[in-house]
């Protein structure tokens, strides 16, 4: 047994070794090694795997190969590749797992990235090593703000978006007292701080607020629900910034608690497309929530998703349309410019303004790198409205670019 | 009835008996002495099949090589282990009926020889005093109605009233064909049963008798 | 109060029975079947596959004894002679298994399920009224461990089985022929959490790593409990399931809650080195 364990040790020890090569050069003008190598980097076992995970790899997928079809023979990039790689929504797993790609694997840029906490080392690791990184799924606004920096983007969402939308419409409907229940860590606490301040900003307040275990051993959040309609004075809307399973696991409580009944509403801090559809869109209907980006929104989209639908069998998420538009932002970028050379890139995104499929009048900010663009107010249908499978959502209201989003803060100093 | 033939077993490297031969008739009561650590319960151990050895073991003239430990107790072996084998989480009652056989005694035979059995029946086997949990390993034997009973220090702990019990037992059993291979140190309560002594030495065995000076001496009485 | 109280037995119930298998498991194999939270996983998945509720409440079990069993036969028995690091390697290799055969034919969303019909309904307590689903799981629960206990404590089988936990040696030497109960015993023990999984189908998410997130904190109750103590086991599930949803309603922080079942393990442990209901091994 000791043997194996030396033997196991030896072994760590060797590969974290080959880690720390040097950096791959970058020389300016030009390709660095001919070809372009993206970086998928997020959960694809666990709680995220399905809003995001493996289906996002084909997203890039497919976004390489539409550039080399755009181009031709004009590409200036003739080699594309994506690695990705499962971070377990654990931040040290995505720090070191970052490290790797840009030094061992010369990744050119890293995607997507769930779980804010994550998402922040990941940032770090960017700034660090001078290379490209487009967080696509982690919401928090720290990215944007005192954790900004130069090599970092925050493409489809975050915090502040999901509670200006959901917060703000919901309070201003009438639903003026609000409990929220948040998984306790970055994101949750993130959300729920935003979500006040919409909150109060709208008029109303929030009668209760409690932090729920994070991951939730045992999915159940009944404590919760049983406590809601019983606090003074009774909340309107019960705010969950539950994602993934364990929003599915909390939705399906709300039901067979009968909160809906018992006069408190339900508000969802962020929602994808597969939570609706694990749930059945019944479990859900009249709840409203706030979405990057909706399949069926218009043909443009409806196109994507369609070719989407025959790589992977489903219909996309917003987080996959985003990975699309980031690599291919990217990519145009490396065309545009003749070079992989970060600093070049950063200096050609800079204040540009973007029209693809995910980004409607999106605006790649030069002040903190948020990437600003039309969000929307969605809401989900009753299944007896659900004409075609996976068209669960209605879009109520469109925000715009510009409202969708905070301001530039003053703590982001890139 | 018993016959051991040449066994030899050890615990890993450490060879504890080396070639033992032995044999017990049918009714008879043979007594095995030796020192502390002379491998007298692992010779009890390698019958009882609980420890792989060399050699034969067999009963009636059939070898038992092949017979797990619950064979061999069908077959009519009975262990009174030298530990008393006292179940913390069985009552009296129940450890007197995990194997039960009609050759066997009826509990109310047993309850009847052991009134402290009866009176305790209802209490965990381990909250028992030392001598009845002595008793009770005993009666779980006579409860099974074993051929061949394999006591290791029946006496130990007990007092001079329960082991002349003990001993009525044993001649008991004796007269209704039941054979016995008893260790025992008090070779003044082996006298009143034994038909035949052994002395196991440097791993061992060779016959003896209760005055064998030799025998005295090695056991220092 | 009294709807926390309640609440947390509920959640308790899920505790116990997956904890109850694994106690009768390493009692008898003496195997710590870390792969018991994925069995109570399919469990879960195995109830999507069924024709309703009622029949999966039925079949799972079955089917998963039968499982467990074959499972026994073939791998774990050969782990008796074995260091316990391969016991932790193969049962820990078969979780990952199950779990990524699931991830592969159900992929890794949750899956829905709904109610029982019949059951979507509430329990008026007076004080509270309660789902009648959770009123149902409670008495499954309950009902479970009151004929687990029976069959335990008041029938030959459940004789056999205690003694053959307790000193298998001895038992053995004593004419029984405990081999023979150990596959049962493990196919019992797999059915105990295939039922929990089928329970909780309807309540909580579906999805591929619900065991790996429950079986953690069973572990821990099986230790608070006494490693091996059946009736310790099952006091533990529900004192734990209480403490914790009282802690979630009353406390202001998720981090008390989260880690409580291990505080309350690691007291109990310094306090009680074998648990609270837990006997030392002996020494043979
Ligand atoms: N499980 C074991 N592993 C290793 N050695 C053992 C084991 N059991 C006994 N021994 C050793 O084997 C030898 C014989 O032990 P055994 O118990 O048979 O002696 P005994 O004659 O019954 O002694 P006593 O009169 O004290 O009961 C001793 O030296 C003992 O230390
Ligand atoms: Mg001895």
């Amino acid at each position: 047994m000791r043997r194996w364990a030396i033997l196991c040790a030896v072994a760590l020890t060797a590969a974290a070794g080959c880690g720390g090569g040097g950096p791959a050069g970058s020389g300016s003008g030009k390709l660095s090694d001919g070809k372009v190598v993206f970086g998928v980097l997020n959960d694809q076992s666990g709680v995220y795997a399905q809003l995001s995970g493996k289906n996002s790899v084909e997203a890039v997928e497919m976004a390489m190969a539409d550039y080399k079809a755009k181009y031709g023979d004009k590409a200036v990039v003739k080699e594309l590749a994506v690695e990705s790689v499962d971070h377990q929504n654990k931040p040290d797993i995505a720090n070191a797992k970052a490290a790797e790609l840009y030094d061992r694997k010369a990744v050119d840029a890293i995607l997507d990235v769930p779980t804010s906490s994550a998402a922040l080392k990941v940032a770090d690791v960017a700034k660090e090593k001078k290379k490209l990184y487009f967080n696509i799924t982690a919401a928090t606004t720290d990215l944007t703000g005192k954790a900004c920096n130069k090599y970092t983007f925050h493409y489809a969402y975050d915090t502040y978006m999901l509670a200006n939308g959901t917060g703000k419409t919901v309070t201003d409907q009438g639903a003026k007292n609000w409990y929220l229940v948040y998984p306790d860590y970055q994101f949750g606490q993130d959300m729920t701080a935003s979500f006040e301040a919409a909150i109060k900003k709208a008029g109303g307040s929030v009668v209760a607020k409690d932090p729920a275990p994070f991951p939730n051993a045992s999915g159940d959040f009944s404590t919760y629900l049983l406590k809601a309609p019983s606090l003074t004075p009774k909340p309107h809307v019960l705010g969950t910034m539950q994602a993934g399973a364990e929003l599915v696991a909390l939705v399906k409580q709300y039901n067979e608690f009968k909160l809906r009944e018992k006069g408190v509403g339900l508000a969802v801090g962020l929602m994808f497309l597969t939570d609706i559809h694990s749930l059945t869109p019944d479990a859900l209907a009249g709840t409203t929530y706030t979405d990057a980006w909706y399949w069926n929104y218009d043909l443009k989209s409806r196109e994507f998703a369609d070719r989407f639908q025959k790589e992977t069998g489903t219909r996309p998420t917003f987080a996959h349309a985003a990975n699309y538009s980031a690599a291919m932002q990217y990519l145009e970028a490396v065309q545009a410019t003749g070079t992989d050379n970060a600093d070049e890139i950063v200096k050609y995104l800079e204040g540009r303004t973007v029209e693809d499929v995910f980004l409607r009048n999106g605006k790649i900010r030069a002040e903190d790198h948020r990437v600003v663009h039309d969000a929307y107010l969605a809401q989900v249908k009753p299944s007896k409205e659900v004409a075609e499978p996976w068209d669960y959502v209605k879009v109520l209201k469109t925000i715009p670019a510009a409202e969708a989003f905070r301001a530039p803060s003053a703590d982001c100093k890139l | 009835m018993l016959d051991i033939e040449n066994l030899s077993a050890s615990y890993g490297e450490a060879q504890v008996l080396r070639g033992v031969s032995m044999s017990a008739g049918k009714g008879e009561v043979v007594t095995l002495c030796g020192r502390n650590g002379a491998g007298k319960t692992t010779l009890l151990r390698c019958v009882m099949g609980l420890l792989p050895y060399t050699g034969r073991v067999s009963l009636d003239g059939n070898d038992l090589a092949r017979k797990a430990s619950y064979q061999r107790a069908r077959l009519g072996v009975g262990w009174v282990p030298d530990d008393r084998g006292t179940y913390a989480t069985l009552t009296v009652a129940e450890s007197l009926s995990l194997r039960v056989s009609k050759d066997g005694w009826p509990l109310q035979r047993v309850y009847d020889a052991f009134p402290n059995l009866y009176a305790r029946r209802a209490s965990a086997a381990t909250k028992l005093s030392g001598g009845e949990q002595q008793m009770l390993a005993l009666a779980r034997v006579l409860r099974m109605g074993s051929r061949l009973m394999l006591c290791d220090e029946p006496t130990e702990g007990l007092s001079p009233l329960l082991v002349e019990q003990v001993g009525a037992i044993l001649r008991q059993a004796k007269e209704h064909g039941v054979t016995v291979l008893l260790v025992e140190q008090n070779l003044h309560f082996a006298a009143t049963v034994a038909d035949k002594y052994y002395l196991l030495a440097e791993g061992e065995v060779r016959p003896t008798t209760p005055d064998d000076k030799e025998l005295l001496t090695y056991l220092g009485v | 109060m009294a709807q926390h109280i309640f609440n947390g037995l509920v959640g308790g119930s899920f505790l116990a029975l997956v904890a109850l298998g694994l106690a009768v498991i390493f009692g008898m194999l003496r195997v710590v079947n870390f792969a018991h939270g994925a069995i109570y996983m399919l469990g879960a998945f195995l109830a999507l596959s069924m024709p309703s509720f009622w029949w999966a409440l039925i079949l799972v079990p079955l089917v998963l004894a039968a499982g467990g069993m074959v499972l026994e036969r073939t791998l774990v028995h050969r782990l008796a002679k074995l260091d316990p690091l391969y016991n932790f390697l193969l049962t820990f290799g078969l979780t990952l298994i199950f779990q990524d055969l699931v991830k592969w034919r159900f992929g890794v969303q949750s899956t829905p399920y709904p109610t029982p019909g019949g059951l979507t309904g509430s329990v008026d307590f007076g004080a509270f009224d309660f789902p009648a689903y959770r009123v149902f799981v409670l008495a499954m629960a309950a009902l479970i461990c009151f004929g687990v206990w029976f069959l335990l404590s008041r029938t030959r089988v459940g004789l056999i089985v205690r003694a053959s936990t307790e000193r298998p040696e001895l038992t053995q030497a004593l004419g029984i022929n405990v081999g023979r109960w150990v596959t049962p015993v493990f196919g019992f023990g797999c059915a105990l959490a295939g039922l929990a999984g089928v329970l909780a189908a309807p309540m909580r998410a579906v999805h591929p790593l619900m065991g790996a997130d429950l079986i953690i904190v069973v572990f821990a109750v099986v230790v608070i409990g006494g490693l091996g103590s059946i009736f310790g086991s099952v006091a533990a599930a529900f004192v734990i399931g209480v403490l914790q949803a009282l802690s979630e309603a009353y406390l202001d922080s998720a981090l008390v809650s989260q880690i409580l079942v291990y505080l309350v393990m690691a007291v109990v442990l310094l306090w009680r080195p074998s648990g609270l209901f837990g006997r030392e091994e002996s020494p043979a």
